[in-house]
């Protein structure tokens, strides 16, 4: 039923779906700047390569950031829900973590931003 | 005054492949589709039975004479889903043209359907992106929409080879 140039155009179909998944819906590259707005307050730029503890007092109390390793994390938050602990490490540009009750957020953000906007 | 016009047995033959693809397309387009674009393109299967059976030329009509009747039926002519549908087939044509002249390589029903599914696609999709949506987001529904069309474009190359096989059977 199929000719050998079919089995050469099949093997190249086959072929090109991995690739388009691959390069279209990969994981978006990794960030390079960490941006944490707090309420009321012009928003702090810092690298994400920078290894450092950062404390923040937000409306609440104080958020303690780590930037370490090209990753950034909330390690204390005086929430009651810790979400924006439970969100761990971010390291793609486009990831966000936020502290609500707080009002703080953290964000990566790469050369290229991968997202207009964000709704949650 | 009469008018009589002379037609040849190719025209008849056009004008009957051609109805029977239209009738595909309109068919098809009542189908509901999870993402836009997205539909199998059965019609395709005409076109690839007239490639093989009657040359690259009868293809060109009937894959025309389908987008534009099809259109006009369904109420599409000159929308933007008439421009898609025609940058499909024009694109599918082309490679199916050029795949039919490539010296010493001989393609099956299977090698030249999945060719112009995926040239269709292709075509269809950066007209989208160039003309309607100019947007980065629209390429992640690329992958989605290429393994729609290979499968399409398998499933309707078998159909295509089953029927010739049958044609020449005399059945």
């Amino acid at each position: 039923m199929f000719k050998r140039a079919d089995y050469v155009v099949i093997f190249f179909a086959l072929l090109l779906l991995p690739y388009l998944y691959v390069t279209l819906w990969g994981n978006g590259s990794y960030g390079e700047q960490v941006t944490i707005r707090i309420a009321n307050q012009p928003p702090q730029h810092y690298s994400l390569y920078d290894n450092r503890r950062i404390t923040i007092e937000g409306v609440l109390g104080d958020n303690l950031i780590e930037i370490k390793g090209g990753q950034v994390r909330f390690i204390e938050a005086p929430c009651q829900n810790k979400l924006c602990i439970q969100s761990g490490w971010l390291r793609h540009d486009g990831e966000l973590a936020a502290c609500l009750p707080n009002g703080v957020t953290v964000s990566v953000s790469g050369r290229d931003n991968r997202f207009d906007a964000i709704n949650f | 005054m009469k008018l009589t016009l002379q037609t040849t047995q190719e025209d008849h033959r056009i004008a009957w492949l051609a109805a029977l693809a239209i009738a595909i397309h309109i068919a098809e387009s009542v189908l509901p589709t999870p993402i836009p674009g997205a539909k199998p393109g059965l019609a395709n299967i005409i076109t690839i039975i007239c490639l093989m059976q009657y040359g690259w030329r009868t293809a060109v009509w009937v894959s025309l004479l389908r987008v534009l009747v099809g259109s006009l039926l369904i109420g599409t002519f000159l929308s933007p889903t008439f421009a898609l549908s025609l940058a499909g087939a024009s694109a599918s044509i082309a490679v199916l043209g050029l795949a039919s002249r490539l010296p010493g390589i001989e393609f099956g029903a299977v090698g030249y359907s999945l060719l112009a599914a995926m040239a269709h696609m292709a075509a269809q999709f950066f007209t989208a992106w160039l003309f309607f949506i100019p947007h980065e987001g629209l390429l992640r529904l690329l992958p989605v929409l290429m393994s729609m069309a290979v499968f399409f474009g398998l499933t309707s190359g078998i159909i295509a080879h089953q029927i010739i096989v049958r044609i020449k059977a005399g059945r």
